[in-house]
């Protein structure tokens, strides 16, 4: 049995930089509490071996509050249950010692082998406090170690001390015991811990550490009843600016580099039923979600460094009131947020929310955000429909839409939540409590590693789906093949896939899609960017796109504005993602809210698509 | 008195809860919000709730229910 080397601690205390620093793993990395939603796994080496390194998501106390809180002490009972050889290092900010030394002295109370990593210490030292292992050490009765695992402080002396794990003799099954019992072991820890912490550590006699002085400061402009709603709504239409004026200049160079690659491998390859495949299946259906990397990436590193730099948790304290006539509340911003990047992670975050029905509310809104895989959809319809001399007020129209649509995702989920209140889903009392951790300066390592896994993520998820789908649609597209001399467009028509599309065409033809696009839809369950690499083809393949046009000025050719509007409604609400369905069920327990959430996404989407496409043909 | 009597940027000590869950004071005691603990009532967020406190070196944001459950004393 491989020794297990635990994580735990508060949230936000560095748990997820430590496991990085000692595994080399890419973990998310975030400066708000919940960040880690689930235990991630990777393995270090020690004197005495391997170790497997489990980052355990944040718990405040023994008394499991919410999802992610219990998923750490089960895993922790487990491993006791089965006599794992188990070190747990309990993760404590040094700044706020006596609060986080407190979980460190309740489970070696509970019969677990504990050191306590007292982190962010250069910090702590920043702010004046000084702390002394050797007495810290004796007053709580295990090994103390003073690190920094941003800055790699300590980290030697720390792994030669880890040097393995103890057998779990006896120690408490969690699962098994009364919550009064455990809410009274809290209580005897807390104790200790302050009684230790009184002989060990030595806090300046100012009011405040700097570090929540200059956080205070901060407050007070970015709380300002004016400042404050205007540095929020500057920083979100910022990030939509960002992706515009920053990612399109980008992505156009990268479109062009890969365009003429394609035009000239084309004659370079003898047989044109390979050249085809080659050009018009695999290059074309990469190229369409590749090029949108710069964007993804731009998106990426603006998220990340609001997440790293406290912003976040303040943020939703802000729309926190606001969001209470839906019956949400600023718990449910974190989740959102995320969605914006992808849904999956959105969705996962709604763990942290304590209360079971806003959690489930959270899972089932979140996707409605509009998520990096909407990005490339929007982005190419926007480009093909939306001219560029479009400048309402003087502003760049393309942003503006782009940003409507964003506006158009909360609305709807407010909508939705709003309509959620007068279901058994509402929960009249909120979760009255956010912790706000200090202002820290994002820091490039970390942020270029997240920016990383997260690209990484896009692509090769995206890459792998559309790799196989672009082979199988170009198989499709191509087989059977039409009588000899026939046109490509005739071609394509009398193939597998043309005869699928016009199968399922009368189902979206009241909504302004023919066959293509509703191959198009059908795909893009997969993953909704998918849509752009099954158009391509499609387009390419059916003589559509000539070769220094782009699949935009092809779809121009092709559609009308209503059709345009009517997509963009239908991918602004529909749930087009079989990853995010998987994962709901996952966290929801079964089939029933995935389904229902599904099913009315789709009459809703549906509906708005009828509704905005027959309008757009009344007033164009 | 409560937390929501105290003024802003004015310090208190917590004498106790009322109607509070004990699920609801043993998250709030992890979180340092716990008799005999300093409580500073710092700031409204721009539509007035949550409020923001500090309690020991750490800022919390606390909603306005809340913070008329929390009984104080003037530090």
């Amino acid at each position: 049995m491989t020794p297990v080397l635990a994580l735990a601690g508060r949230p936000n205390t560095g748990k997820t930089t430590l496991f990085n620093a000692l595994t080399g793993m890419r973990q998310r990395v975030a400066n708000f509490a919940g960040c880690t939603v689930e235990k991630a796994v990777g393995v270090m080496t020690v004197a005495g071996g391997e170790l497997e390194v489990v980052d355990l998501p944040g718990t405040f106390s023994l008394s499991p509050d919410s999802m992610d809180e219990t998923v750490a002490f089960a895993f922790l009972s487990e491993a006791a249950a089965e006599r794992r050889p188990l070190k747990v290092l309990c993760v404590a900010e040094a700044s706020n010692l006596a609060n986080d030394a407190a979980l460190a002295c309740a489970l070696k109370a509970a019969g677990y082998p504990v050191s306590l990593v007292v982190n962010m210490i250069d910090e702590a030292r920043h702010n004046g406090i000084d702390i002394d292992a050797a007495a810290l050490s004796a007053g709580l009765g295990m090994p103390v170690f003073l690190t920094s695992a941003r800055n790699r402080m300590g980290l030697e002396a720390l792994i030669d001390g880890v040097d393995g794990a103890l057998p779990c003799e006896g120690a408490m099954d969690f699962r098994s015991v009364p919550r009064e019992q455990l809410e009274r072991l809290q209580a005897s820890a807390q104790r200790r811990a302050e009684t230790a912490c009184a002989g060990a550590v030595r806090v300046p006699g100012r009011d405040l550490l700097p570090t929540i002085s200059r956080s205070i400061r901060l407050d007070g402009w970015l709380f300002h009843p004016v400042l404050g709603p205007l540095a929020l709504a500057l920083t979100l239409f910022l990030v939509f600016e960002a992706l515009f004026s920053v990612g399109g200049p980008l992505k156009d160079w990268m479109t062009q580099v890969i365009m003429t690659f394609s035009t000239r491998l084309r004659p370079m390859i003898p047989n044109p039923l390979l050249a085809g495949l080659v050009c018009d299946g695999l290059i074309a259906g990469f190229s369409a979600v590749a090029t949108f990397v710069p964007q993804i990436a731009i998106l990426f590193v603006l998220i990340g460094s609001l997440e790293q730099s406290g912003y976040l948790p303040r943020a939703g304290a802000m729309v926190d009131r606001a969001l209470r006539p839906f019956g949400l509340d600023g718990k449910v911003f974190i989740p959102f947020l995320s969605s914006f990047a992808c849904a999956i992670p959105g969705v996962m975050a709604a763990r942290t929310i304590p209360n079971e029905k806003r959690r489930l509310t959270a899972i089932l809104l979140s996707p409605l955000m509009t998520c990096s895989a909407r990005l490339p959809v929007y982005a190419l319809i926007i480009a093909a429909f939306v001219p560029p001399s479009f400048r309402p007020l003087g502003l760049d129209g393309r942003a503006c839409v782009m940003a409507g649509l964003y506006l158009f995702g909360i609305v709807m989920a407010l909508i939705l939540a709003l309509a959620l209140r007068s279901t058994s889903l509402y929960e009249a009392r909120p979760t009255p409590i956010t912790v706000l951790p200090p202002y820290r300066f994002p820091k490039a390592s970390e942020l270029s590693r997240y920016v990383w896994t997260r690209c990484w993520h896009f692509v090769s998820r995206a890459g792998r789906v559309i790799f196989s789908l672009s082979i199988v649609l170009w198989a499709l597209a191509s087989f059977p093949r039409a009588t000899p001399g026939s046109s490509p467009a005739v071609q394509i028509e009398q193939s597998a896939l043309g005869r699928a599309g016009h199968l399922i065409e009368p189902v979206f033809r009241p909504i302004g899609y023919d066959w293509k696009i509703s191959v198009g839809v059908l795909t893009s369950l997969a993953a909704r960017e998918v849509f752009v690499g099954t158009m391509g083809t499609l387009m390419a393949i059916s003589g559509e796109q000539g070769t220094t046009d782009d699949l935009a000025k092809s779809l121009q050719r092709s559609y009308g504005l209503p059709t345009a509007v009517s997509l963009l409604l239908f991918f602004a609400v529909a749930l087009q993602c079989v990853s995010t369905i998987a994962v709901v069920r996952r966290e929801t327990g079964g089939w029933k809210w995935p389904a229902i959430q599904f099913a009315s996404f789709f009459a809703i989407a549906y509906a708005l698509s009828w509704a905005g496409f027959h309008l757009t043909r009344l007033l164009v | 008195m409560t937390l929501a009597d105290v003024p802003l940027r004015s310090a208190a000590r917590i004498l106790g809860f009322t109607s509070l869950s004990d699920t609801e004071r043993c998250r709030l005691g992890a979180l340092g919000v716990r008799e005999g603990a300093s409580i500073t009532k710092l700031m409204r967020t721009p539509l007035r709730d949550p409020i923001e406190c500090l309690v020991g070196p750490q800022l919390l944001a606390l909603e306005a229910w809340l913070l008329e459950r929390i009984e104080v004393e003037p530090a």
